[in-house]
């Protein structure tokens, strides 16, 4: 009990002002109020929104990614020949290969299909499945990736198929 | 985590068991201090789904930094001055600074007006006293009602949770002078109101 400091007009006043009642609020608050602490849930291992923000950036995006299943040896060889296959029939169709840039296209091909088979399965090993995963997932880092690859492949080409000019002149 | 019991136990007690992430401690504070601050709230806001969002902010606020709680002050001091705060915002950001003793300055319909309206429950007497009672209690709600925010708050920390002068200021982060004040003119206004009732 406070000690009177008021004059003697407001006393009963001050008696109704203790006697006035709390007001709960709705039977579900604690367990709402519950729901959003951060240390609890995170006990819980569900990681509330903002929580789970900042854990995805501290394991590489890992967590927002679908995780898929790895591609087979069968799948992978099957892409390459046909990606591969695409490109030696672009090839004669808009660049006027010749049949000695054709033969080594071919070597080059068969070439390329054995690197690719082997540079996927390495690439799955090395960089582990959750790794291939995310970089599957369409993110921006696997397009980038992927254009990489297609100039490289492109380029090596051109440089095989340079060489291969310069040696039938010299042949010539 | 097995549950206990936290009849005996003091508020700092408790705190450190929440600490130490134990939800029946979190949940002892909530029990404790859900009626006193959802009521100080109401009587400042006026409005049941408001006051029950701005204790609901509260008591997040508060238990989510429990590791910064001081145990020199008293948990419910702490606890008050964070929900004084976010409803003197509150107020502000709404510019609510006179409120309907009819109801909620936010209630749009009759229905919704009545609904905000403060009601006043007590027990324990005849029915006669408790009309009495209720009579009196409703008007000082009303009375209450018309008073300017600082004054609400200061008014029913001190005659409703009988906090000191020095504790309110604490709570309130005005000076002492400006709560004595506050609390003097609250005194007179609540007069007022109910000598014109009476």
């Amino acid at each position: 009990m406070i000690e009177h400091d008021f004059d003697e007009e407001f006393v009963p006043i001050a008696a109704e002002l203790q006697r006035l009642p709390y007001m709960s609020p709705s039977r579900d608050f604690a367990d709402r109020v519950i729901s959003r602490i951060d240390r609890l849930q995170a006990a819980k291992g569900v990681a509330p929104v903002l929580a789970s923000r900042h854990l995805e950036l501290h394991q590489g995006g890992q967590q927002a990614v679908v995780p898929r299943r790895p591609m087979t040896v069968m799948k992978a060889t099957g892409k390459a020949v046909v990606g591969v296959g695409l490109i030696v029939a672009a090839a004669f169709m808009f660049f006027e290969v010749d049949i000695l840039t054709a033969i080594l296209s071919a070597a080059t091909t068969q070439y390329a299909f054995a690197v690719a088979a082997i540079g996927a399965q390495v690439g799955a090993v090395v960089l582990g499945p959750a790794t291939i995963g995310y970089l599957q997932a369409g993110a921006v880092e696997a397009a980038l990736l992927y254009m990489t690859l297609v100039v490289g492949l492109v380029g090596g080409y051109s440089a095989i198929r340079t060489a291969a000019h310069i040696a039938k002149r010299k042949a010539a | 985590m097995p549950q206990r019991s936290y009849t005996d136990v003091s508020d700092q007690q408790v705190v450190v068991f929440a600490q130490e992430g134990r939800e029946d401690a979190y949940r002892e504070l909530i029990k404790r201090y859900e009626r006193p601050v959802f009521s100080l709230i109401f009587r400042m806001v006026r409005d049941k789904e408001t006051a029950e969002d701005l204790a609901q902010e509260t008591f997040i606020k508060v238990l989510n930094n429990i590791d910064r709680y001081r145990p020199e002050f008293k948990f419910s001091s702490w606890l008050f001055k964070i929900a004084n705060n976010i409803t003197i915002d509150h107020l502000r950001r709404r510019q609510v600074d006179t409120i309907s003793i009819e109801g909620s300055p936010d209630a749009v319909t009759a229905e919704r007006a009545r609904a905000t309206a403060v009601t006043v429950t007590s027990g324990g007497e005849s029915p006669l006293e408790e009309l009495e009672s209720r009579e009196l209690g409703a008007s000082i709600e009303k009375a209450i009602a018309k008073l300017r925010p600082e004054y609400r708050a200061c008014i029913i920390l001190r005659h409703v949770e009988d906090y000191s002068y020095d504790e309110i200021a604490e709570i309130v982060k005005l000076p002492l002078g400006t709560v004595k004040t506050y609390i003097h003119r609250a005194r007179q206004e609540l007069r007022q109101y109910l000598g014109d009732l009476r």
